[in-house]
């Protein structure tokens, strides 16, 4: 049946030769061998961990899901760009991914020769792109633009383009992943509106996308990812509610879970690996909690794990807020304490007797490495914390306080 | 074979990638496609300054030098910026490769022709170059000139072959471009392109171990087509197709070994 999907007992992992440092070399190649055959399944990150789905022709489905549960590579596996490490991919008719808008783009070659490698290149011989060509350059509203060079293209100008381009194969199955977050409010509802057209021809749909509103508004059905499984599927507005109800969960509760989606990211990470994080975790009270009372007394847990025994050694941490605002900075270097050294697995705990920020998310990074800097684990974003307080205190420090005056200018 | 019948498939597609490559390389110049026929003119033309009236090399059927020497720089060209190229043309597509579907044996292909077509831009040059010094008594024409597409294949072949295979290694292990340019270096002086093999006065092992370098019988039936003028043996060219086709079947085998990571990892 064309335009159908179906995922048998798919699994992706990544196997991702250091990863730490991402461009391998040659002579790292050779020279951490022996390292790495030790840290074993370090390096392997699983994606996807048996999917089993089917989507029907016609359907638009909709995937939801934290940052990093396997939404992406659930595209690019359908997609074609990437083949599962286990079990069967099966897609029927022509697929167009809406991956990155006018990624082929070349800088320095017109408009019009671009739309047509990118037409090829999506599965279309010259002839079916110069008959579409109008229909493409009416979308893509960029005058006489389309006989220059794409480098001078606006950035509004460019995702125009590459969706026109997109759109036009006349794709059965259509994967479209965020993009319609890029370009400004007019764009998004023109895509909006031609993606709608195009839903009433039956092209199936699948969407990931961040945007609730815009996924209940879209899908008839979803699928909430986490961790690479498929945790709920079904109507649209009960898979949603579902994922909104775990996200507040997550953050009312010490739920470990989140953190370890966080340590399957391991994008926010490097370091030679010489000492390495194992977990971190904010303790308040007896247990770790992702929520935390502004001003209560907690302990920053640091567990790590000793692969090649350091002399020059400083444990860091780094509070900053979501929206990138550095709050504080401490390291043992700067608390005056002397490395001896590190040779065994353990942990270590940065105590505040009373943690003054302002309610709001934090971000911790924390990070193991030389005095030079020399990153041995840097890990950026491992935790998250939401500090509440019952008055919305606005800025990032809360200190104890109390206000004083000549003359009793208050009720009590 | 499988990598020629995917390529043949997409055989449109390469074709305007490869004139995508030219275009963009000569879009924003003056001279544009001209530049294709000035780049090997100025180059016989500093070689034959500087080898006639600067020092002048003597080999036995090496004369006029210069020309010797253009005879066998230009199949060399084609191969040593092909595989530079190749080093990085999966890293430059990578975008592509990611997120468009698109089988990654395009574009070394893509290098490799574009790289071919700018040889034989380079070939007229080379031509009217034999007719010139034949005409001025210097040198008897190469009446086997016609032979060059047949001496390409081996070339072409081993080109490919090489280029398919640097071009995965190099996405996997980045510093592997550094380590191309030095080993094309010693290639370039390891294989009788300066010089010829006859009447090299050097020891008997060195003598043998450069007989020994694949790409001898290549630079041999090329230069022998277009410059001595004479059919080469029927054993330098079953040595040149051996070469040019095993080189071939193991850039395909390694590429195929690492073809499914390829987008994982540019």
């Amino acid at each position: 049946m064309k335009g159908s999907i179906r995922f048998e007992a798919v699994r992706k992992v990544y196997r991702w030769r250091g990863r730490r440092n991402r461009h391998e070399t040659l002579k790292g190649a050779f020279f951490h061998r022996r390292l790495r055959s030790r840290r074993g399944t370090a390096e392997e990150h699983i994606a996807l961990d048996g999917i089993d789905l089917e989507v029907n022709p016609g359907e638009a489905v909709a995937l939801i899901g934290p940052n990093g549960s396997g939404k992406s590579t659930f595209l690019k596996l359908a997609g074609g760009i990437l083949q599962p490490t286990e079990g069967t991919v099966e897609v029927n008719g022509r697929v167009t991914a809406l991956i990155e808008l006018g990624a082929g783009f070349h800088p320095e070659i017109t408009g019009r020769e671009n739309v047509l490698i990118n037409g090829m290149l999506l599965g279309l011989d010259r002839r079916e792109i110069e008959s579409k060509m109008p229909e493409i350059l009416e979308f893509a509203d960029i005058g006489t633009f389309i006989d220059e060079p794409v480098k001078i293209y606006s950035s509004g100008m460019y995702v125009r383009l590459g969706f026109a381009v997109a759109v036009a194969t006349d794709p059965d199955v259509l994967l479209i992943d965020e993009v319609l977050a890029v370009g400004d409010e007019a764009f998004t509802r023109r895509c909006l509106d031609r993606l709608a057209r195009m839903r009433q021809r039956g092209v199936t749909m699948v969407l990931v996308s961040h945007d609730l509103d815009l996924v209940t508004g879209f899908a008839d059905r979803a699928f909430y990812l986490e961790r690479g499984r498929v945790v709920a599927e079904g109507p649209t507005d009960a898979v949603v509610a579902r994922y909104r109800s775990d996200v507040a969960g997550d953050e009312v509760g010490g739920d470990l879970k989140a953190s370890e989606v966080d340590v399957a990211d391991a994008d926010r990470r490097w370091g030679n690996g010489d000492v390495e994080i194992v977990n971190v975790e904010l303790v308040a009270g007896t247990t770790p909690q992702r929520l935390v009372p502004s001003g209560s007394p907690c302990r920053l847990r640091i567990r790590y794990k000793v692969r090649r025994p350091v002399e020059d050694f400083v444990f860091g941490i780094a509070w900053h807020r979501a929206d990138g605002a550095q709050v504080s900075g401490h390291n043992t270097d700067l608390a005056g304490l002397v490395p001896r050294r590190l040779e065994a697995d353990g942990e270590i705990s940065c105590v505040y007797d009373s943690l003054q920020l302002a309610p709001g998310d934090y971000l911790v990074d924390v990070a193991v490495h030389a005095r030079d800097g020399l990153a041995y684990d840097y890990w950026r974003d491992v935790l998250r914390v939401r500090v509440t307080s019952a008055v919305a205190w606005p800025g990032v420090w809360a200190p104890p306080h109390r206000w004083e005056s000549s003359e009793p200018l208050w009720d009590d | 074979m499988a990598v020629l019948r995917l390529l043949w498939r997409h055989r449109a597609l390469v074709a305007v990638l490869v004139r995508r490559e030219l275009d963009a390389r000569y879009r924003a110049s003056f001279l544009g496609f001209f530049w294709s026929l000035l780049n090997p003119l100025f180059l016989l033309a500093v070689y034959a300054v500087v080898f006639t009236y600067i020092f002048s090399p003597r080999f036995p059927g090496a004369d006029p030098y210069p020309l010797f020497l253009f005879s066998g720089l230009l199949p060399w060209l084609f191969f040593s910026g092909a595989v530079l190229d190749g080093s990085l043309t999966l890293i430059d597509n990578g975008p592509l490769l990611a997120k468009v579907m698109c089988p990654p044996e395009i574009f070394p292909a893509v290098t490799v022709l574009s790289h071919l077509v700018n040889h034989l831009l380079a070939l007229p040059i080379l031509l009217a170059a034999m007719v010139v010094s034949a005409v001025a008594g210097l040198h008897p024409f190469p009446w086997t000139f016609w032979m060059v597409p047949l001496a390409l294949i081996p070339w072409l072949l081993t080109t490919g072959g090489a280029v398919l295979a640097i071009s995965v290694v190099s996405v996997h292990y980045r510093d592997m471009r550094d380590l191309v340019g030095h080993l094309l270096n010693l290639l370039f002086f390891a294989s009788p392109i300066i010089y010829s093999l006859d009447g090299l006065e050097v020891p008997a092992v060195l003598h043998r171990l450069l007989a020994l370098n694949p790409l001898t019988s290549l630079v041999a039936v090329y230069r022998e087509v277009v410059f001595t003028g004479r059919v080469p043996s029927p054993m330098t060219w079953l040595m040149a197709f051996i070469v040019g086709i095993v080189s071939w079947w193991l850039g395909t085998r390694v590429f195929l070994r690492y073809r499914e990571t390829v987008v994982e990892a540019v």
